[in-house]
């Protein structure tokens, strides 16, 4: 009774053999639940170099160690696989009420090994596992799949499924796992690998009861937190336009002072994550015209065109993940868009509006929304299919592609036109749209002619919209995380408003301080990016949503919760070295599996090379080579290869566990 | 006829639905727009629900602010 059900469920789809096993309490205690549970098992089943593609790769589904305890914002679930993108380890993270469903089924995560025959899907309720037939739902959207496996597996509980589209059929490197009509676990090639082993979906209808050790300590730490969620609100008059100013000041800044990071709940209240179009459109953080323009091109008769108070005039209700009190999430009306073909999209998040808006010098947000949902029931990320456009429109604008290549398209910046039907393209893998469906470095591996110049990624997947020119924080992450490009690992911001030093004894306390440190490669910038991803991974291994994460510990008590869920009664500190023992697992993965850490290093445009002339960020350069070997030497890796050094394996005990899996 | 109700304090309630997902039945759905300004959604049981007054959804919500009751007994069913 520690939060966790102990057992994990394998099925082996070659064979149909369907076991439970139990999972040792010591590695709930040395790795969590979510994406250490995840390492654990994947680090132990893959053997070295099997194809992310074949029968040897494994793909799971996870819960969080503090889902449905009583806890919030704790009800994510992960995907983890070996990434067909990255060739590393590959994990996805999404909301919705697939996590509890695991856990109500008595597992703490789900795992997939080989290939069926045919396709199937796995269903899971009381009376126990097992695998149906699929070749009904293969070849429909993951929403009408969706729809269809709910209608058919309903007998007491309403099931909640985990869905690919057609992309994940069709391999598409850049698929992901969907989820509640239009929720995703986008990244990392997950969807991929499910479509490889001809698993439609995993379909959940348990209903066991998820026990913990204190419920009503558990309970009482969430009271306290929803209290000060209640109350957090933004004045009536703060509206949309403020947005745009906010980043202004925030691009012109000298100096950077932490602030309350229940102020960001606020503005995720009331507007989600599309409240930074606006914003880190004027402030630098976002990426515009696939990473070489500015907001000096897309100005204000762009970036207006796109704000939040636009976004939400659609929403007619909000969306909230399992256990959440902020609802960041929405559900908009876009009857009236492309011909009626969909009546309704989830709220587009500020990555699709980001990378399908300035990243392309498109300002049709009507044509951002079809596309989102043209994306969502495909099950493609939108972070990589829009960096695909972008990639294949500098090309065409530096004429290494024509239209004879795009079949006949006009692949101008900001034709919101030839953007959809490239989108459509790339989802149905026809014409053009098959060479950008596995992102842009296969793509500019199909093309050749130079084109890799313009194929902006790390590690072979493609960031996410907030640049690492504006925060150099996130550029590291982008560069040494095992799952490289991930805009949600750590950055300055986050880790200022997260508040570590609050409670982590190490983690550098911040005040205010020029914002050109953040610039500097200095053991005290790389010891925050430390403390930010161990903290990251502890959050990943509870189910926890990273917009509950940046509210701040003192707001959001993850340790507390912890404690009171497990009895395990550790310090902060101690739960730190979890989240470090989590993330070196993650990195010993890639080395088993031959990856060379340096090779991970985020496309040179990224860190200023060569800087851009205009705008909020003119001038701005990001040391990332020496940043990185800062942020492996403080992990107690080796600083010039980025391998996790023999001693830090042992001190973490690392060894020990990999040996008894 | 259900044999249950749940009765839910919206003024303390946010939407959060863990008492839905912890429904065996699914009784529960949010459906019902609330007075906060967000438009979130409330939950609420559903029009031809069979509640048993089990209090499931009860024990489960942290904000403790639903009641089950069996409608025979008249009587809440203790939170936990
Ligand atoms: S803040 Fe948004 S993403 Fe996070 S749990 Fe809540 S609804 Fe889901
Ligand atoms: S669990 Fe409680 S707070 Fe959450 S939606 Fe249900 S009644 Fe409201
Ligand atoms: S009392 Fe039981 S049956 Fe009724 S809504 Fe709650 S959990 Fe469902």
């Amino acid at each position: 009774m520690k939060g966790y059900t102990g057992k994990i469920l394998f099925v082996n789809l070659t064979t149909g053999h369907i076991e439970e096993r139990t999972i040792p309490d010591q590695v709930y205690e040395m790795l969590l639940s979510g994406v250490g549970l995840g390492a654990y098992v994947l680090y132990n089943e893959i053997p070295a170099g099997a194809d992310p593609l074949g029968p040897d790769n494994v793909l799971g589904f996870t819960s969080g160690l503090l889902t449905g305890t009583g806890s919030l914002m704790t009800g994510r679930w992960m995907v983890v696989c070996k990434s067909p993108l990255t060739g590393g380890w590959g994990d996805a993270n999404c909301g919705g009420y697939f996590a509890p469903a695991i856990k109500q089924c008595g597992y703490d995560g789900i795992f997939f090994t080989g290939i069926a025959e045919k396709p199937v899907y796995l269903l899971v309720n009381n009376k126990g596992p097992q695998l149906k037939d699929a070749s009904h739902v293969w070849g429909k959207d993951a929403t009408e799949s969706e729809e269809i496996l709910i209608a058919e597996n309903t007998v007491k509980k309403k099931p909640a499924v985990a869905v690919i589209g057609t992309a994940g059929e069709k391999v598409s490197l850049i698929a992901g796992v969907c989820h509640d009509r239009g929720r995703i676990a986008a990244r990392s090639g997950v969807g991929a690998v499910m479509g490889s082993k001809r698993l439609k979906a995993v379909v959940l209808a348990g209903s066991k009861p998820i026990k913990c050790h204190d419920p009503q300590a558990v309970k009482e730490i969430s009271q306290a937190f929803a209290g000060k969620v209640r109350k957090q609100n933004l004045p009536g008059i703060v509206k949309g336009g403020f947005l745009p100013v906010m980043g202004k000041v925030m691009g012109s800044m000298k100096r950077v002072a932490p602030l309350d990071g229940m102020l960001f709940a606020s503005l995720m209240k009331k507007w989600g994550t599309p409240m930074s179009n606006g914003m880190s459109a004027t402030s630098g953080d976002t990426p515009i015209k696939n990473w070489a323009g500015s907001v000096k091109d897309y100005n204000r008769s762009y970036y207006s065109k796109i704000n939040a108070d636009h976004v939400i005039k659609r929403e007619y209700r909000k969306y909230h993940c399992y256990s959440c009190v902020v609802g960041c999430g929405g559900v908009c009306n876009i009857s009236d868009i492309g011909q009626g073909k969909f009546t309704h999209t989830h709220k587009p998040e500020y990555e699709t509006c980001a990378v399908f808006g300035p990243l392309l010098m498109n300002r049709n947000l009507e044509s951002i929304f079809y596309i989102n949902e043209l994306l969502n029931r495909a099950g493609m990320d939108s972070i990589s299919a829009g960096h695909a456009v972008a990639f294949a429109m500098e090309c065409y604008e530096k004429g290494l592609i024509t239209r004879e290549d795009t079949g006949g398209l006009e692949l101008t910046w900001g034709n919101a036109g030839a953007i959809i039907k490239l989108v459509e393209m790339m989802i149905a893998r026809e014409g053009f749209g098959d060479v950008l469906a596995d992102g842009v470095k296969a793509a500019a591996r199909k093309l050749g002619r130079g084109t890799d110049k313009y194929a902006i990624h790390a590690g072979g997947q493609e960031p996410g919209a907030h640049d690492s020119r504006f925060d150099p924080m996130m550029g590291v992450h982008y560069s040494v995380d095992p799952t490289p490009g991930r805009h949600t690992i750590g950055a300055s911001q986050y880790y200022n408003m997260t508040r570590l030093w609050e409670k982590v004894s190490w983690a550098p306390a911040v005040k205010i301080y020029p914002k050109d440190e953040e610039y500097m490669a200095t053991d005290r910038e790389a010891l925050k990016s430390v403390a930010g991803a161990c903290y990251k991974q502890i959050v990943d291994g509870i189910g926890g949503c990273l917009f509950a994460q940046i509210t701040g510990v003192q707001h959001w008590q993850a340790f507390e919760w912890l404690n009171a869920a497990t009895g395990w009664n550790k310090t902060p500190d101690e739960y730190m070295l979890i989240g470090k023992r989590m993330q070196t697992l993650r990195q010993l993965f890639n080395i088993k599996h031959g990856i060379d850490p340096r090779t991970f290093k985020m496309h040179r445009r990224m860190a200023g090379d060569p800087p851009l002339k205009e705008g909020p960020l003119k001038g701005r350069q990001v040391p990332i080579d020496a940043m990185m070997k800062l942020h492996w030497k403080h992990f107690g890796w080796d600083e010039n290869t980025g391998v996790p050094l023999p001693e830090t394996v042992q001190e973490l005990g690392l060894d020990q566990l990999l040996q008894k899996g | 006829m259900a044999r249950g109700e749940v009765i839910i304090d919206y003024q303390i309630c946010m939407g959060c639905g863990i008492c839905v997902q912890a429904c065996p039945f699914s009784y529960l759905e949010l459906s019902r727009y609330g007075n906060d300004p967000y438009k979130r959604l409330y939950p609420e049981l559903e029009a031809d629900h069979g509640c048993t007054g089990c209090g499931i959804c009860a024990k489960e919500c942290p904000l403790e602010c639903i009641t089950a009751r069996k409608k025979d007994e008249k009587k809440d069913v203790p939170l936990s």
